[in-house]
């Protein structure tokens, strides 16, 4: 059973995000990227499928610039067999990216999707769901444990009021929480022989994708500052303080 | 060139912004490495039980041809050495920093740490491909990145993790094709054997080129005599490497744990006390004519008291960087007389002065890794490197206690034990090769 597994380069987790003056996004020039997070853990699935006999392949794709290559090496050091790169510059919104992943998944007539929840850089939490709707397959968002037998999927996931277990057909969707796994630390050896396996380098396109209408992003903002405090000492101080603020 | 500082910048960030992890929750620092026990496991058994011996037949011994030779002089990671960096980095940050207490307090790694560390592969990277390693190329630079990163978690730890590198590292650069078949398979092995490469001698003003311990030739072979000190891991090591003097010369000799007439003796010291020190005695061991590694040759020894001192230099980096990363928030943090100490003067220029010098000692010792690389001659590269990070290294440990104020001093936090680590590098002979 052969699975298609999404990851994304976002700026690192660890990086102190800054907006840019003009407001028009945030900065990306000379910031350290990584792997989403919850696409590593996605990746930690497969590969942990894979070493249970449950998978036979796994092919992790992409979508973005060259430097998504790096990306894509992170990948197929964790243990990916192959890898898709859909090279296309600049912003791709989530229906772009699901029709493209979606073709993808088509063409590779692979049994299961897997992607993280979400990214970590617009946290749209779309992409996973969208690719199910355009191909009517079965989806299983917020995983926290997920097993393959036959052709079904018994996922459980993490909802509101507590945890949901879905029995889903494949080919399905399934897109990874936080607690699903650990991510192995690549091993340094595993890294060397990722340069070794093949990258397959498509377009648009090469996969008759159209691009999604346009969200436009009308401003990015930082969160606003917390004004410093004051120092009251005494209630009364406190009391007509806050009269004085309209707060009690 | 962009690109080249933008990957400059992604190492600094990922030490940075500690609060973001811990709100996301992304990596809890506790055990996150699929802990195979079946696989590489541990056993406290394999001592006496492993037998070297060759599996396959060398017609001539392996060695790694050198790395390519950019045009142009450039001290930037390789991409590839990069994902080796961040790999290596992501490794010591989260396993080794957490750990480095209790190993400094226990005298010793846990063997679940160190199987983790085998795991990570540094000493399947050295080693060439047909014999069962990952290494394509040799590359000092590469090795001295990876010391780096893994002394930036924790130095005494590092070391405990590398040492059996050491030994891999000569056979592969020294050995001959028997001595190559004979050991190196074990070290790409699911369970490498522990080995300690032994130079120092416990006596005043040691000078590696004039050593006490002897090698005498006997029926077939040789027999070595003396002690040799400060030996990591050298209770539970199934292999040493040792240096003897052998007709009047110091020399290489594969010498394996179960010789009769060695003997070990824990040798706990003010640093590196993770590393599990231990005294090794030589009483007649006997040891075959092929134990001696490189032929006995001069420039073989030259290169291995060479290249080790460049591995301190690499240790004395990766821990100095500790410290600076450790101290910039703690001096932004931390409030006196109404303000963070960084405003004042004495602290703010410690603290860049700290900073100047370990990107002094980083350059140093990358240009002495890269003329090793390429093949030039680097041993007055290697003395700079080496006398500046010892005393430069120091210093910093010293100053990260200091600028901590009575903190400093406590063990609740790391700088105390980098600082007696790092009194260390301007010590110690032998040990790692880069």
């Amino acid at each position: 059973m052969k699975a298609l597994v999404s990851v994304k380069r976002v700026v690192d987790y660890n990086v102190r995000v800054q907006v840019k003056s003009d407001g028009s996004g945030v900065i990306t020039e000379g910031v350290k990227h990584s792997m989403n997070p919850f696409d590593e853990i996605a990746m930690e699935e497969a590969v942990r499928l894979k070493e249970k006999g449950k998978l036979t392949e796994i092919v992790a794709i992409t979508i973005g610039g060259a430097k998504n290559e790096e990306t894509l090496r992170s990948a197929l050091a964790f243990g990916a067999d192959r890898a898709i790169h859909i090279k296309e510059e600049g912003d791709v919104q989530p229906l772009t990216a699901a029709r493209a992943f979606a073709a993808a998944l088509k063409k590779e007539g692979a049994q299961v999707f897997f992607a993280g929840k979400q990214a970590i850089d617009d946290d749209a939490n779309q992409t996973g769901q969208m690719v199910a709707a355009l191909l009517d397959i079965a989806q299983a968002t917020f995983a926290s444990k997920v097993e393959l037998d036959g052709g079904k999927a018994v996922v459980t996931r993490e909802v509101d009021a507590g945890l949901e277990t879905l029995e889903v057909d494949l080919p399905a969707v399934i897109t990874t929480d936080l607690r699903l796994n650990e991510p192995r630390y690549l091993k340094l050896p595993d890294i060397m022989k990722a340069k070794k396996k093949p990258i397959e380098t498509v377009t648009f396109a090469d996969l008759g994708v159209e691009k999604g209408a346009a969200l436009t992003i009308s401003k990015t903002s930082a969160p606003p500052k917390r004004s410093k405090g004051i120092m009251v000492k005494t209630v009364d101080e406190l009391v007509s303080a806050l009269k004085s603020k309209g707060l009690v | 060139m962009q690109n080249v500082m933008g990957l400059g910048l992604r190492v600094l960030n990922r030490v940075a912004g500690l609060p973001v992890v811990d709100r996301l929750g992304l990596r809890p620092t506790t055990e996150r490495w699929i802990y195979q026990a079946s696989k590489t496991g541990f056993q406290a058994a394999t001592l006496a039980a492993r037998q070297f011996k060759a599996t396959q037949k060398l017609l001539k011994p392996a060695r790694l041809p050198r790395a390519a030779r950019p045009e142009l002089f450039d001290l930037t990671p390789t991409d590839d050495q990069q994902a080796l960096k961040e790999a290596a980095q992501s490794f010591a940050m989260e396993q080794l920093r957490a750990a480095g207490q209790q190993a400094d307090t226990d005298g010793k790694a846990s063997p679940e740490l160190l199987a983790q560390a085998a795991e990570l592969g540094v000493a399947i990277l050295g080693v060439p491909e047909e014999l069962g390693g990952a290494g394509s190329e040799r590359s000092v630079m590469t090795n001295v990145l990876m010391a780096e990163a893994l002394a930036q978690g924790d130095l005494g730890l590092a070391v405990a993790c590398l040492a059996p590198t050491a030994v891999s590292t000569a056979l592969v650069l020294w050995g001959d094709a028997d001595q190559q078949a004979r050991y190196l398979p074990a070290f790409v092995g699911e369970q490498p054997p522990v080995a300690a490469l032994a130079v120092m001698e416990p006596r005043p003003l040691f000078d590696p080129q004039q050593l006490d311990t002897t090698a005498t030739r006997s029926d077939g072979g040789f027999v070595l005599n003396g002690v040799k000190t400060l030996v990591p891991r050298a209770a539970e090591a199934e292999l040493f490497i040792v240096a003897a003097s052998l007709d009047g010369q110091p020399a290489l000799f594969i010498v394996e744990a179960g010789a009769a007439g060695l003997t070990t003796e824990a040798e706990p010291a003010m640093g590196l006390r993770a590393a599990s020190m231990a005294r090794l005695q030589l009483g007649n061991v006997s040891v075959p004519a092929t134990a001696l590694l490189g032929a006995g040759a001069a420039e073989v020894y030259d290169e291995c008291i060479a290249l080790s001192r460049l591995a301190w230099c690499a240790l004395a980096v990766g821990t100095s960087q500790a410290v600076l990363d450790y101290l910039i928030p703690y001096v932004n943090e931390r409030v006196a007389f109404g303000e963070p100490i960084s405003h004042r003067q004495a602290v703010a220029f410690a603290v860049s002065n700290v900073g100047i010098e370990l990107e002094g000692m980083r350059l140093l010792t990358y240009r002495a890794a890269s003329r090793a690389e390429q093949g030039q001659d680097y041993v007055r590269q290697v003395a700079l490197a080496r006398r500046l990070c010892a005393d430069k290294g120091m210093a910093i440990g010293s100053d990260g206690v200091q600028l901590l104020g009575g903190h400093g001093f406590t063990k609740e936090y790391p700088v105390e034990r980098w600082y007696r680590d790092l009194r260390a590098v301007g010590l110690m002979e032998g040990v790692l090769l880069v």
